[in-house]
């Protein structure tokens, strides 16, 4: 029997930038197939190719056996595929069987006929198993029947394989088991179910073969019963060879940042941190390794005081920064180089000066009086490109003109001037070339030995092992082990971050909220 | 500076296809085009009475479209500034009527009221946006409608002065805003309109506080991140668009009608926001739209006495201009990408 699909040798490149390289992908009809990796492995893109949104510069894409070229998305659903994203694109004005024919209205004398589509999506709900109310409007329904709904469009278009990107990301775990039901029931019927996912625990749940990809190539195949979590997490991290541990004398310095039993909800309102202690001493650097989702993002988003905690304490030297807002705790001494840096890090329409000014604009000697001194951001702001080496024409070019490294610098440049203790550094260089990787960690390790203590958040782990006195693993908003930056195992790591205690014990994660 | 050339060239070609496309429309009704252009600047720059009451349109549009810069630079949009003047017009001529004060003192003391009612005025929208989100475009134009019916309530009856018309007793004569020259009523408030503009251009550019809600309007989380409080400086923002707008209510009755009646301004808000949205929220700008808009108004005024355009085919012009612009914004913004940090409102 053919294969549902089979991805031959594809290669699709963004520029200089390779972000997927000769994958081979096989997926057998009948099955539920994961693909697995982290956030830039090349997930989407490959996914995308699949589904017509972009096209392959290299490679062959065969449907049943059937080489086809797939130019746009209508190619694709023509041939069986259909793709749920991530980001539901349905209209809350309109009723459930109303979302699910836009565009593929069914008509009556020119007129669409409501009854004809409440009918047949109550039909198709009832065949696939999908609860849904067809006359509801989906503006009143939650997530989870959004993404039914979702669902039902891919199938009212005759979908025998479906794509679906990051499924459970916006679920909560019961959500996320009758999703799983769903499937499970479509692959009873013959149909093929490919799905994309950075959690280790879904794709041992629900898969039938996995692949991992990592860098945009494809790493492994394999049934998922012949695998543990642990080998997930090897292949999907891969081995360490990048960067030399940089050297280091060691500074013993007072706790500068100490964090008691931090919980703190996510976006869905499920417990994303569970209890997370830990120190952070002056002149050492904590690193934070984990697989992504695993609390990370909201560690770092309730230090900077950008998301509340709902309970235990952090604190900065004597001061308490519990519940202080996002400029308190600047003003109390930490500075942030925040993950998502061009969401959050910068403004890309704003010039480079002003882009350096964020944070301290009504602090003298930057302004007095409510009055920037614009000579002294000019001054700084040349200072700061040059101690930093940002290569940007001038001081007035929008951010958006500089590369993604060199506008990483501006960040650093801005938050690693002022007078903060504590150093929250997320992902400082996801994006980033090998040039300005380089330049960023001497940067931090400068930082290190002048003092300050900093938290340095990384899914690379030779990122972290490069750089980090201490590193601390996360595991469902758990720290599962704290070990030396300088005497850390691959293995030990890739347990830790599957799951895995010091004593062989597999911690669940727990889906309560 | 490349982007802010191609955004002119772009604003400049937008408004040209829908001169053109005015044109047409012109052709339509069986009037020569250049004629009807030509009436147009006869009427409104032709002699210097023409050109003063050019002047006089020209104020409270610009002093409206300030008011919608203030907002639009924040990411907030400001729909209700015709509430706004309309709630400043009335404050100010009651202290105008009411009270008997020395000239100097009487002026400011009406200005400030008129503003303060604009404030007041949006104080609720403002209060909504800022701590529960409610969609302050909404909530600004309802407010329109109910400052409009609640100063024609107070006008007729309340303060209708005797005799037939609509109005409210007459303003002092030591509340009188000035006059520019003795042959208009162009007044003292084109001159505080310029100054607005200079001035909102001002705190923009160089106040460590307008950076902090220029920001805002660019990428709230950046500015979030960066410890900007969000909640307060929309309040602020509010508040202070909302004051603009009441004062070009109160320069209004001041300076021009002496006394408050029914259908008070007709329109200056909207004009205001559009002129405003025309110069991309630039307060410099402003005074180049808003003094277009001034001499379309007062161009019209000659138009039906010399061709057999009607009026409203200065609307139609309006309307394509802003149809053609919202259009070349909308495809530039497509050119750009803008996948990160998105403004809280495109316009």
């Amino acid at each position: 029997m053919p294969r549902a699909i089979e991805l031959r040798s594809i290669t699709k490149r963004f520029g200089s930038f390779v972000a997927n390289e000769g994958v081979n992908l096989a997926v057998e009809r009948g099955s539920i197939h994961a693909i697995i990796g982290e956030n830039g492995a090349g997930k989407t893109t490959l996914m995308n190719v699949l589904f017509g949104l972009l096209q392959p510069d290299e490679g062959e894409i065969l449907i049943d056996g059937q080489p086809v070229v797939l130019p746009n998305p209508a190619a694709a659903i023509a041939s069986g595929i259909g793709m749920v994203h991530q980001h539901f694109k349905l209209v809350p004005s309109l009723t459930v069987a109303d979302n699910v024919f836009l565009g593929m209205e069914i008509l009556k004398g020119g007129l669409i006929d409501h009854a004809a589509q409440i009918e047949r999506t109550a039909e198709l709900s009832r065949q696939f198993g999908l609860k849904v109310d067809p006359t509801e409007r989906v503006g009143l329904l939650s997530v989870g029947i959004e993404q039914r709904i979702e669902i039902l469009k891919v199938l009212a278009r005759g979908a025998r394989t479906i794509i679906l990107d990051e499924p459970t990301a916006v679920l909560t775990p019961q959500e996320s088991r009758d999703l799983f039901e769903t499937l499970r029931g479509f692959v009873a019927k013959g149909m093929t179910v490919l799905f994309i996912s950075h959690h280790l625990e879904e794709v041992m749940e629900v898969s039938d073969t996995v692949t991992v990809l990592r860098h945009g190539k494809e790493v492994a195949t394999r049934p998922t019963a012949e695998l543990t979590k642990s080998d997930l997490v090897q292949m999907m991290v891969g081995r360490l060879v990048s960067f030399d541990r940089r050297p280091r004398a060691p500074v013993a310095g007072e706790r500068v940042l100490a964090v008691e039993d931090l919980w703190a909800r996510d976006d869905r309102g499920l417990h994303a941190l569970r209890g997370v202690s830990f120190d952070v001493h002056a002149g050492e650097i904590v690193g934070i390794a984990g697989v992504a989702g695993n609390g990370q993002t909201e560690l770092a988003e309730v230090l900077s005081g950008l998301r509340p905690a709902t309970h235990g304490s952090v604190t900065l030297g004597d001061t308490s920064l519990t519940g202080l807002s996002a400029r308190a705790i600047r003003g109390a001494g930490v500075a942030h180089v925040p993950g998502d840096r061009l969401v959050r890090g910068v403004d890309r329409n704003a010039s480079v000066s002003l882009n350096l000014l964020m944070g301290r604009q009504d602090k003298a000697p930057w302004s007095r009086g409510g009055i920037i001194d614009r000579g002294y951001l000019a001054q700084q702001s040349k200072a700061l490109i040059e101690r930093f080496d940002i290569r940007t024409r001038s001081a007035a070019a929008p951010v958006k003109s500089l590369s993604g490294g060199n506008i990483q610098k501006v960040v650093l440049a801005r938050e690693f001037s002022g007078d903060a203790r504590f150093l929250l550094v997320d992902q400082p260089t996801r994006g980033v070339d090998i040039g300005a990787t380089e330049a960023i960690h001497s940067e931090i390790m400068r930082q290190r030995d002048a003092g300050k203590a900093i938290l340095l958040i990384s899914v690379q782990l030779d990122e972290l092992i490069a750089l980090a006195d201490r590193i601390l693993v996360m595991f469902a908003g758990r720290i599962m082990g704290d070990l030396d930056g300088g005497a850390v195992s691959e293995e030990r790591l890739g347990f830790l971050m599957a799951g895995v205690d010091e004593h062989g014990h597999h911690v669940e994660r727990e889906m309560t909220s | 500076m490349n982007d802010r050339i191609s955004a002119l060239s772009g604003q400049a070609l937008a408004i040209m296809i829908a001169l053109a496309l005015g044109a047409m429309v012109i052709l339509a009704v069986s009037e020569s085009p250049l004629k009807v252009f030509l009436t147009l600047m006869d009427g409104a720059f032709g002699n210097p009475e023409r050109i003063a009451g050019t002047l006089l349109q020209t104020t409270p549009i610009l002093i409206c479209g300030v008011a919608a810069c203030i907002s639009l630079r924040g990411g907030l949009f400001n729909i209700g500034i015709e509430g706004q003047l309309f709630m400043g017009g009335f404050a100010a001529t009651w202290v105008g009527f009411s009270f008997e004060m020395p000239p100097v003192l009487h002026v400011l003391a009406g200005l400030g009221f008129a503003a303060f009612a604009g404030l007041a005025w949006v104080a609720v929208p403002a209060f909504f946006r800022a701590r529960y989100q409610t969609n302050e475009v909404v909530s600004t134009i309802l407010a329109n409608y109910v400052a409009v019916l609640i100063t024609s309530y107070l006008t007729i009856n309340i303060f209708k002065r005797a005799g037939g018309a609509p109005d409210t007793p007459p303003i002092l004569e030591s509340a009188y805003l000035p006059q520019l020259f003795s042959f208009s009523r162009a007044n003292w408030g084109l001159v505080i309109g310029l100054l607005l503009a200079v001035g909102a251009h001002l705190f923009f550019t160089r106040t460590a506080r307008g950076y902090a809600v220029t920001e805002m309007g660019a990428n709230p989380k950046f500015a979030e991140y960066g410890g900007i409080d969000i909640k307060k400086q929309t309040f602020f923002l509010l508040l202070v668009s909302g004051a603009v707008g009441g004062l070009a209510g109160g320069i209004e009755s001041l300076g021009v009608h002496h006394r408050f009646m029914e259908g008070f301004a007709p329109g200056f808000g909207f004009d205001g926001v559009i002129a405003a949205l025309l110069a991309n929220g630039n307060p410099l700008g402003t005074i180049i739209t808003a003094l277009f808009f001034g001499a379309l108004r007062s161009g019209s005024l000659l138009l039906e006495v010399d061709t057999t355009a009607s009026r409203e085919i200065i609307t139609v012009i309006q309307a394509l201009i802003i149809l053609a612009v919202s259009a070349q914004i909308l495809v530039r913004r497509r050119a750009a990408d803008s996948s990160a940090g998105e403004r809280r409102w495109k316009f």
